[in-house]
């Protein structure tokens, strides 16, 4: 039994790999030999992932990846549990549909990070992709749980029909965030992207740091939210995003939407401490 | 034994299994926290008649409240679980609810057994309130004129509270019992995990189970210790005793009550008090024991 089982990449990678199923709960259960013959897919074929990386360490819940690790995608996709931590930049998928768990990148992610999740903590250092948070492909739900933290920005369609989600962007983010989105809540504390929360059915967008609120919102009133103000405290002691007191307790204008049955989503633009 | 001078009987206080819960408010100022507390734990210092007991246990700075805001701590007793969720609908619906800027969160997150007060407040907002999850935990955003009033979705209960711990100040006169209770009280309040229920956390009104002439009472003055019938019942008072005045206090542990009646006792013991005693119903009321010598050794025992 180790503290941790380390995964390093041993060279730069040409090609993406997949590796799916490399989750801390199988980790834990495994040996440095059997986590090296997990198989995992480079393209058409399915591959040992000891030939990609070095094992270090065995039997633990807690997993390390270092290395060049874009072309790495799938990272932690499906976890229910443990510790996984990112040493610089990751590819795509990275905790897609994780359902518990702490994932934590040091760098950032591409595209679809966090998609479907249901449960557990994504932080990113970086920046992320398109889809942040949002439904795997055909799907009807995107995030049903969970927590995504992302230092940086964000990619278009953040956050798309989440159905029950806290996602944070300290920086900004690309067109179309919380596209149908269920239910949840979106802060965006730079800049949110082009046509924000289309149809919006339940959805929360918290714009800090600018927004064009779309013609199909209908402005409601101006007010000091106390579930933001409880959120931004949340975000301030448990994750270190930079609110300060005028954001956290400020004045939001709410604009309703979207479109054909207004009220119950929601833009809340920031205009004020 | 004596306590700087005064006599500590060799007796205990005996107290009973009680449902709790910890009441978080919060408000723009400390001012309207206080408001709400006020309104909320008014009426509440005896199970017998206010089907709870609740007061104040200590004012929240904002760096100890979840949203950052100035806080009051409220402790909740109840005889029994289902009671405790109706009173904190009763209490939260009309004295928090109704208080401008004030919201509600729960003070015993780690708690298991749990009643769904603001789940069954949300109604209120007549299918135009909505939720949120934070950190886990659901709170219900309720439309008010103001705009909105949040209400954390469930309370925790502790099921192995303590109500009843007491003590009683024998004095030389009523001014002596009064100066020695308030500074008792002064020493207890802000002490984690316990509450003083009744008025400025002083009960001259102590009571005996039942009644001697009256069937249909359940509780009626505890005549040994009243001193104007020194001469007419069993007088329990020492010579020269003029005046008792008594502490009631309800806790989250043992421990914690023990904690207050040691620092309440101790402060207590100054120039004017005979005796300190305590109240108990030789052992027919509750499982809880706290023998006043142990506690003042600082040993301790329920």
């Amino acid at each position: 039994v180790s503290e941790i089982v380390t995964l390093t990449l041993r060279a730069e990678l040409d090609a993406a790999i997949e590796v799916d199923g490399v989750t801390p709960d199988r980790l834990a259960a495994l040996s440095e030999r059997e986590i090296a013959a997990l198989r995992v897919t480079a393209g058409s074929r399915t591959v040992a992932l000891g030939d990609f990386f070095a094992v270090r360490g065995e039997r633990s819940p807690q997993v390390r990846f270092e290395g060049t690790l874009t072309n790495v995608n799938g990272i932690a996709a499906a976890m229910n549990g443990g510790e996984v931590l990112i040493e610089g930049d990751a590819g795509n998928r990275v905790g897609a549909g994780m359902t518990a768990g702490s994932l934590d990148v040091r760098g950032s992610v591409g595209d679809d990070a966090g998609v479907a999740m249901a449960g557990g903590v994504l932080t990113v250092s970086g920046d992320a992709g398109d889809r942040l948070g949002a439904a795997a492909p055909g799907a009807t739900k995107g995030m049903t749980g969970g927590e995504i933290i992302v230092h940086g920005s964000a990619g278009a369609e953040t956050g798309a029909r989440a159905r029950r989600a806290l996602i944070v962007v300290a920086g900004d983010t690309g067109a179309f965030a919380a596209r149908a989105m269920i239910a949840g809540t979106l802060i965006v504390l730079g800049r949110t992207g082009s046509e924000p929360g289309r149809s919006s059915r339940r959805g929360t967008i918290v714009a800090v740091g600018g927004i064009t609120v779309p013609a199909t919102y209908w402005f409601a009133c101006t007010f000091r939210p106390p579930h933001v103000r409880l959120t931004m405290t949340y975000l301030r002691r448990h994750y270190r995003v930079g609110v300060d007191e005028g954001i956290a307790g400020g004045l939001y204008r709410q604009h309703c939407g979207d479109a054909g049955d207004p009220g119950r989503g929601e833009i809340l633009e920031w205009v004020g401490p | 034994v004596t306590h700087r001078g005064v006599f500590i009987e060799d007796t205990f206080a005996e107290a009973l299994t009680m449902r709790a819960a910890r009441v978080v408010i919060t408000a723009k100022t400390e001012r309207w926290a206080r408001e709400a507390a006020l309104k909320f734990t008014g009426f509440a210092t005896s199970v017998i008649t206010c089907k709870c007991e609740s007061a104040i246990e200590r004012i929240l700075p904002p760096e100890d409240t979840p949203d950052a805001r100035p806080g009051v701590s409220i402790l909740l007793f109840t005889t029994d679980t289902r009671g405790l969720g109706r009173r904190l609908i009763e209490r939260i619906g009309q004295a928090v609810l109704t208080c401008p800027t004030a919201n509600c969160f729960d003070g015993l997150p780690e708690s298991a057994v749990r009643v769904p007060a603001g789940r069954a407040l949300r109604v209120f907002g007549d299918k135009f309130q909505t939720s949120k999850v934070v950190g886990g935990r659901r709170y219900w955003r309720i439309p008010v004129m103001e705009g909105e009033c949040l209400l954390q979705e469930s309370f925790g209960v502790e099921k192995h509270g303590i109500g009843g711990g007491n003590f009683l100040i024998l004095a030389d006169d009523a001014d002596s019992a009064l100066d020695a209770a308030e500074a008792a009280v002064a020493a207890i309040d802000g002490v984690s995990g316990v509450i003083l229920p009744f008025p400025g956390g002083v009960v001259r009104s102590g009571s005996k189970v039942g009644s001697r002439a009256y069937a249909s009472l359940v509780a009626s003055t505890n005549d040994a210790y009243c001193p104007t019938l020194r001469l007419t019942t069993a007088s329990a008072l020492p010579e020269g005793v003029n005046a008792v005045l008594a502490l009631v206090l309800d806790g989250l542990s043992a421990d914690a009550i023990r904690g207050a009646m040691r620092a309440g006792i101790d402060a207590a013991c100054r120039p004017g008090v005979r005796a300190i005693t305590a109240g108990n119903y030789e052992g027919r009321l509750g499982p809880h024991r706290f023998h006043l010598r142990e506690i003042m050794n600082g040993a301790g025992r329920s």
